[in-house]
């Protein structure tokens, strides 16, 4: 594994490490799930040097504006949660247990 | 909701699916199931008044996006190893893990099932609807289009322990619409047992297993019941739609000569084909843990009846809710186990 094909896949691990491992507020939670868009981004844009190609790729304007999109949507939640749980810690989701 | 919200949000759910079934293109693939994500967040929390809903979408939502960027992240890696992006060329056998992984999480498989129980139990009855049956339907046309590329053993493995888990976990329920999660986890057990062998056969559990919960929830939202203890009173409503309803359920247990049982016995007649007759057998008897709760809620609802146990009389105001396709519906989800040799043909 090259050292740029290692780089963006450890990125996107400790991402996602961090993504399922968050403890105080849901807001990490959503970084690192920006990281993750982030590193995909980073792997999409320099795709051509590893298929050694030169030619104009779309695929990470379009991975980048469904990112921004989801991530708008993550924040959206986030705010509807202040109305009915606690504003400043947001991690007791228990109401729907079995 | 704003009706020109509601209409851009029901075509984009519509499109998203349509984008990842008709593609070829991996990325074209991902864009559809994004479209779809996008689209059915605002439907499952449209009220954020109560807690309930508020919690279903989040967690509807962490579980989608994860299982998203997991996919994206599997598709580039293949892009890196092999060099192209089409769907239906061999994938290398960490990518091919990595969607199977990231799939199984956006269907609701176990082990990635946590989410569903509580996602389907939080959101209004017709939600419950879409995100069993049609968010069901685009990582379903993935896996099958990538199943040449898939690991038999770790499908097996996957359908087994979902399975094990909708049978087991639905016992301790009381809650009619986490019975339908625990159902819907048992069902798409049986699908992806047989992805690679056969997709003629997953295709066609996914049609009937789309026709029996699509009958039984609507049942459901028309009783307005959502607890086994209100299901036992749904006969002052409607003491046919109670009746049919129990048929449903033995369907949906996989009962000869109902609908349900069709799926089941063509799968394990393709098992015994491969050799793979252990893994029948554990199968069947697995299907016999939903049995038990399926029976349970017919029992209740439909056996005990007057002038027997309870003193109640039917309801003289009835409202008038009529969906005209659910007679369709019940009678499909019953009777079409005889022209099962034309499914066979069309599929």
């Amino acid at each position: 594994m090259t050292p740029l094909h290692l780089s963006y896949f450890m990125t996107f691990i400790i991402s996602m490490t961090g993504f399922m491992l968050h403890r105080t507020s849901l807001i990490s939670t959503l970084l690192c799930l920006e990281a993750m868009m982030l590193s995909l981004f980073i792997a999409t844009s320099v795709c051509p040097i590893q298929l050694q190609t030169t030619s104009f790729m779309l695929n990470p304007m379009l991975i980048l504006t469904f990112s921004a999109c989801e991530a708008s949507l993550g924040l959206s939640l986030l705010v509807a949660s202040s109305r009915t749980h606690n504003p400043n810690n947001l991690q007791n989701l228990n109401l729907l247990q079995c | 909701m704003n009706p020109h919200a509601n209409m851009i949000i029901m075509s984009s759910l519509i499109l998203g699916p349509m984008i990842t079934i008709t593609s070829s293109h991996w990325v074209m693939a991902w864009v559809g199931l994004e479209i779809n994500m996008l689209a059915i967040i605002p439907l499952t929390g449209q009220t954020t008044t109560t807690h309930e809903q508020f919690e279903a979408s989040i967690k509807y939502f962490l579980t989608q996006a994860a299982a998203s960027s997991l996919l994206l992240f599997s598709i580039i890696n293949n892009v890196w190893n092999t060099g192209q992006f089409d769907i239906t060329q061999p994938t290398n056998t960490l990518s091919s893990t990595m969607m199977t992984a990231a799939l199984t999480m956006k269907l609701g498989l176990a082990p990635f099932h946590y989410w569903l129980p509580e996602t389907l139990q939080g959101t209004t009855t017709m939600m419950t609807l879409i995100l069993t049956t049609w968010q069901k339907l685009a990582p379903l046309t993935l896996l099958m289009m990538i199943n040449q590329s898939l690991n038999t053993s770790l499908l097996v493995t996957l359908s087994l322990l979902s399975m094990m888990i909708g049978g087991w976990g639905g016992l301790n329920q009381t809650q009619l619409r986490k019975i339908m999660a625990f159902s819907s986890i048992a069902h798409l057990g049986w699908m992806t047992m047989i992805l690679t062998l056969s997709t003629k056969l997953t295709l066609l559990t996914f049609y009937t297993y789309i026709t029996l919960t699509t009958t039984m929830l609507l049942t459901i939202k028309l009783l307005e019941t959502n607890k086994m203890s209100t299901a036992m009173t749904s006969w002052t409503k409607s003491p046919m739609l109670n009746a049919t309803m129990m048929l449903n359920l033995m369907s949906l247990a996989g009962l000869p000569p109902l609908t349900g049982f069709m799926p089941k016995w063509l799968i394990l007649q393709e098992l015994t084909k491969n050799h793979m007759t252990i893994i029948a057998a554990t199968s069947a008897i697995l299907s016999l843990l939903s049995l038990f709760f399926y029976i349970r809620i017919a029992y209740y609802s439909t056996i005990t009846l007057p002038p027997n146990m309870t003193n109640y009389s039917q309801q003289w105001r009835h409202k008038n809710q009529q969906k005209p396709y659910l007679p369709l519906m019940i009678i499909t989800s019953s009777m079409l186990t005889p022209i099962m040799p034309t499914f066979m043909m069309i599929l």
